[in-house]
């Protein structure tokens, strides 16, 4: 038993890493939900340890009398009002929780706050397509894998699914909800604290199910607003001959087949789009960090990484990785 | 207002003046002029020619001739029955100039002149356009050409790969080519240009490939380009300028052909400009319609998607616009708004007014002042369940939700389906009966979008669409339809669908044909089938009537089924799946056992004396 | 441990693992042949590709994001031919098919030479043939999305393929 304490205590601690953690109560709803657990947890408690004194109690008074006969203590009409009383104890606790759970799932399940800012995201195998949407449709951003909030701001997502049924999880914020290929569901998340988190789709969805996570940044309005705003800019131009190249092999090349860049003539629809695709935290949706190196082994070989996604092993010779690589680092 | 018939008429002069005495005093709903006249600039009297597709400006397709009548069309016999050599869809109207008469075949849009003066109208000369072959790939709807244009000596028409083409009319040599389209972005041209003003005015085709739509205006003597309007993006690509207003609040605003869009999607928006053209001499504006955008599945383009499916009027000379009325904005079904604009003058609430009169593909017969766009009146004229109506204060269709195509789903049950209650195949209008003659469709669709991806080239599309029969069980539709009165006068039901323009003559007859080769001809007072005669393959051209050399009426069509409705035969398609041709297989199943593809020029006339 | 005990859990464990050999191998990158000479015959990659499932459900999704259907349908065609007769054009064997897909074809198939990687358009082939039942049907893929009312294709019958062109009588028939 000793041997396995610090076990215990590593695997008990890993469920308190802060970016993607059940109990980090970062937003409204996970805030809700840990409340709700910690309800939970004390009532269901006290139960059990009644239910452990009254048998402690009744181990030691048996053993202790042992050799007097024990008395009919209390009486018939003693015991009846214990076992009432008992009874009406759990039904309360257990109309208690009924309610403290109805309420709190109510809650998460509630109406579109009038201001919420309306995102649609549409789950592909194995990546997230994610749509900023605007009254004036001019002013809708498309982005993948990522989500930017403002703190404090109720957020709407209305989920889509183009395949399979996927989950949307982003557990410091709220809970999972199913995206489901020809219907529509929705979830409401409030954060509440600024910081990076981690989503996870929470519904087996095929063999990259494992390399489908959603990088969650919350921040303040400000920033948010500023980011929303690079957003809306197109691709710039690329600068240097070897970006040039680059910018040519996507134009002409297998690239402009699935994905978008705004502002040039790519626009593939069916593959993440990468117009600011250096701005965001991850690859290949959590495959891998984001970075130089990383986006050539990704690009070079995205089949090793993540072998059975839909992007090719393409075979790109080496002058046509490094301009599609500084291409691609443009665009912030 | 009693129109004297023009050309050699041997019908008794006083059952001509009855005749047109009874139509000049029927009961009128209110006002003097208690009928629609097409616009007078814009319809001179009748030559014995025709020069255009639409016969005038107004588009009315109407002959005065009326050698040919009730009486003796029974009699009606072929003169000329020529093959044409290609087997694809014939949609050209023959052009008649003197005595000489003109000919635009399908892809590769071989253009012939044939001597009318001699039986059996020989070829005085053919020209080969040689066109790009990889053109038949991104050609939505069939390789088809609608006709050329004559003016100042010249023909003028459009090649399957996106060039304008002038020939001297006399010795078809080529005067001037001008290339306008980019195949490889899936861009073609398959419409007859409209010569005005000195202008060729050409627009192009390839909605279904995310190709951006605009009109041109090339000099007719040189061949280049004068101004060219698109039809979405920015409001100086768009020639949107101070002289631009529409009426409706809807279609007023800056660079709505940007803002209505998500980012960069107006780039492969659609808005193409394949259809018909009128133009009114008197206010010197075009009327045309743009069409669907792109792609079919509209979750992807949230938004009006200006200025796609809607109604242009441009000023010729400069090409700016001078107002927008958008039939379906955000289009839900491939509602093109590309159908003929029939120039009338005609009683709106008790004046008379100059307005067009258009049937729309979405179902609505639409009657709409030319000076300032306001839409006096949208009368359902098919079946329509996707649609409540158009709300005559904003101007905006009101659809209906539960029709609303969703990704992921199969909505079922749409009618129109996406051709419409009626397609490109031109109407006629009548002044003896002051009815328009409209040959359509009654057709129904079951549609699941997905997700299009764009590649340069090929189709965006994102719809699986299957078509079938509407309600009645009939699949095309004639329809005779007062637009005075703004209701129909009398309808025939055809169980195929009509693909076919109409003609209107002055001898009281209609001309249609069915897309199984029956080539009829009606009363145009009451719709009673006169004659017919079966062709060699389906009929979806227009029928013309001209004057020959030798002074007789003659009515002339081409025969060759084909075009969207018809490519299960001419392409050759699969049957079982019904998804083929865009959806418009599963709709005309049994077409194959009715016709052949085969390529035709017939001529008709009575038999001498 | 008995005999019996030791028997009983050998088949077991033989009835746990033998199942789990792999129906069919799945290359995700493509085996590294050398590319393929149009016309040539019997290149091996046919085999490789032609009966896999995994291979056949990616054409299936390439044909549509590739817009296969927005010209060919879901095989009765439309601005393209019919894919799901016994009528090719260009010959309707596997390399054929790859060769028609990467090079397009005069009379308006684009060329995806630039746009798809080889093994993209071996997958697209071997889906391509399953419109036209050549396959195994073991093979086919699970559950079309598109909206349809014809006969499940694991129920269509073989149809033998026909050459019309002679260019195109260069691969032995399959």
């Amino acid at each position: 038993m000793r041997r396995l304490l610090p076990g215990l205590a590593a695997v008990a601690l890993v469920a308190c890493e802060g970016r993607q953690s059940v109990t980090g109560g970062d937003g409204l709803h996970s805030g809700q939900f840990n409340s709700l657990f910690l309800i939970f947890l004390l009532v269901t408690a006290f139960f059990y340890l009644l239910v452990i004194a009254f048998l402690v109690a009744a181990v030691v008074r048996r053993r202790g009398r042992a050799e007097d006969r024990p008395e009919k203590s209390g009486g018939e009409g003693g015991f009846r009002l214990i076992l009432i009383g008992w009874v009406a104890l759990v039904a309360l606790g257990l109309t208690g929780l009924t309610a403290a759970s109805y309420f709190s799932d109510a809650a998460a399940g509630g109406a579109r706050p009038a201001n919420a800012i309306r995102i649609a995201v549409t789950a592909n195998q194995w990546w997230w397509d994610v749509r900023y949407l605007d009254p004036v449709p001019a002013n809708t951003i498309r982005t993948a894998n990522e989500l930017h909030l403002p703190v404090g701001v109720p957020v709407h997502i209305q989920l889509k699914s183009n395949d399979v049924i996927h989950s949307f999880w982003v557990p410091n914020l709220a809970g999972k909800q199913d995206l489901i290929p020809g219907r529509i569901t929705d979830i409401t998340l409030i954060p509440r604290k600024e910081g990076l988190y981690r989503g996870q789709c929470a519904e087996f969805c095929g063999l990259q199910h494992a390399h489908m996570a959603l990088d969650v940044t919350v921040e303040p309005m400000e920033t948010f607003e500023a980011w929303r705003r690079s957003q809306l800019r197109p691709a710039p131009p690329p600068a240097t001959p070897l970006a040039v190249t680059g910018y040519n092999y996507i134009m002409t090349q297998e690239c402009s087949a699935c994905h978008n860049i705004s502002g040039t003539p790519a626009s593939g629809q069916v593959a993440p789009d990468l117009t600011h695709i250096a701005s965001r935290r991850s690859i290949g949706a959590g495959t891998f960090p984001m970075s130089r190196g990383h986006l050539y082994a990704w690009i070079a070989d995205p089949q090793s990484a993540k072998p059975g996604n839909h992007m090719p092993y393409v075979g790109l010779e080496p002058h046509e990785l490094h301009g599609v690589v500084a291409y691609l680092e443009t665009l912030k | 207002m009693a129109r004297t018939a023009a050309g050699n008429s041997r019908t008794l002069p006083w059952l001509r003046l009855a005749t047109a005495a009874a139509f000049l005093f029927a009961p009128t709903a209110a006002g003097s002029q208690a009928r629609a006249v097409p616009a007078a600039s814009a319809s001179p009297p009748d030559d014995g020619q025709w020069v255009m597709p639409a016969k005038n400006y107004a588009s009315t397709r109407y002959s005065a001739l009326s050698q040919i009548n009730r009486q003796n069309v029974t009699k009606l016999k072929p003169v000329v029955n020529v093959a044409t050599g290609h087997k694809r869809g014939h949609e050209a109207a023959p052009l008649v100039v003197g005595s000489t008469m003109y000919i635009v075949t399908p892809f590769p849009n071989n253009v012939f002149a044939l001597d009318l003066t001699k039986p059996g109208a020989p070829v005085k000369w053919a020209f080969k356009p040689r066109p790009r072959r990889a053109a038949q790939g991104v050609a939505c709807c069939d390789i088809v050409n609608r006709g050329a244009a004559y003016a100042n000596g010249r023909i003028f028409f459009n090649t399957l790969d996106g060039q304008t083409i002038a020939l001297d009319a006399a010795t078809g040599k080529e005067v001037w080519r001008t290339l306008l389209g980019n195949i490889n972005k899936g861009e073609t041209i398959t419409m007859a240009p409209l010569v005005a003003d000195g202008k060729v005015l050409v627009g192009n085709s390839g909605g279904e490939f995310g190709v951006r739509g605009w009109l041109t205006a090339l000099d007719a003597g040189s061949g280049r380009i004068v101004w060219k309007a698109y039809s979405t993006g920015p409001d100086k690509d768009v020639l949107i300028g101070p002289a631009f207003k529409p009426f409706y609040p809807m279609d007023q605003g800056k660079d709505l052909g940007v803002k209505s869009w998500p980012p960069d999607q107006w780039k492969i928006g659609g808005g193409t400009v394949w259809g018909w053209i009128s133009y009114d001499p008197k206010l010197k504006m075009v009327y045309y319609g743009t069409g669907n955008p792109g792609p079919w599945n509209p979750e992807q383009r949230p938004g009006d998607n200006k200025w796609t499916t809607g109604i242009f009027a441009r000023d010729i000379a400069t090409g700016q616009a001078r107002w927008f009325y958008q039939s379906s904005p955000h289009d839900l079904y491939d509602h093109d708004d590309i159908n003929e604009s029939i120039l009338l003058d005609m009683p709106v609430n008790g004046r008379v007014r100059p307005v067009l009169v258009r049937p729309g593909r979405n179902g609505f017969m639409y009657v709409i002042d030319r000076v300032t766009g306001q839409v006096y009146s949208a009368d359902p004229y098919g079946f329509i369940n996707s649609a409540k109506g158009v709300d005559l204060r904003t101007g905006r269709l009101i659809p209906v939700k539960e029709k609303e195509p969703k990704m992921g789903r199969v909505i079922r049950n749409i009618c129109p389906a996406a051709p419409g209650a009626k397609d490109w195949n031109p109407s006629a209008f009548s002044p003896r009966t002051g009815l328009l003659y409209v040959p359509h469709i009654n057709l129904c669709m079951d549609m699941g979008t997905m997700e299009a991806n764009y590649i340069a080239g090929t189709p965006y599309i994102g719809a699986d669409v299957k078509m079938y029969a509407g309600p009645g069980g009939h699949r095309g539709v004639f329809t005779a339809w007062d637009p005075v009165r703004r209701r129909k006068a009398f309808e025939i039901k055809e169980d195929l669908p009509l693909w076919s323009g109409a003609l209107a003559t002055a001898g009281d007859l209609v001309f249609y044909g069915t897309m199984d080769g029956w080539l009829k001809a009606i009363d145009a007072a009451s719709g009673k089938l006169l004659w017919r005669i079966r062709l060699a393959s389906g009929i979806i051209g227009q029928p013309v009537s001209y004057r020959g050399p030798d002074g007789r009426q003659y009515i002339a069509v081409m025969s060759g089924v084909g075009g969207w409705a018809g490519a299960i035969v001419s392409a050759g398609l699969d049957p079982r799946d019904p998804t083929a041709a865009l959806g418009f297989v599963n709709a005309v199943r049994d077409l194959p056992g009715r016709t052949k593809a085969e390529g035709r020029l017939y001529v008709f006339a009575l038999p001498r004396r | 441990m008995s005999s019996h005990f030791r028997a009983v859990s050998a088949a077991l464990i033989a009835m746990v693992a033998l199942p789990s050999c792999d129906r069919e191998t799945r290359e995700n990158r493509g085996k590294p042949l050398p590319e393929s000479v149009p016309g040539i015959v019997g290149d091996p990659r046919a085999a490789e590709y032609e009966g896999n499932a995994f291979h056949i459900a990616q054409g299936q999704r390439y044909y549509v994001w590739m817009n296969c259907n927005g010209c060919h349908a879901h095989g009765g065609g439309g601005m393209g031919p019919p894919l799901m007769d016994a009528e090719w054009r260009y010959g309707g064997s596997m390399e054929q098919i790859v060769d028609t897909i990467r090079e397009g074809r005069p009379n308006g198939m684009p060329s995806f030479d630039q746009k798809l990687s080889e093994q993209q358009m071996w997958q697209l082939a071997a889906f391509v043939r399953t419109l036209s039942a050549q396959p195994r049907q073991d093979a086919l893929p699970g559950r079309a999305d598109e909206m349809s009312n014809i006969e499940p294709r694991t129920l269509d019958e073989r149809r033998p393929v026909e050459r019309t062109s002679p260019a195109a009588d260069q691969a032995r028939p399959r």
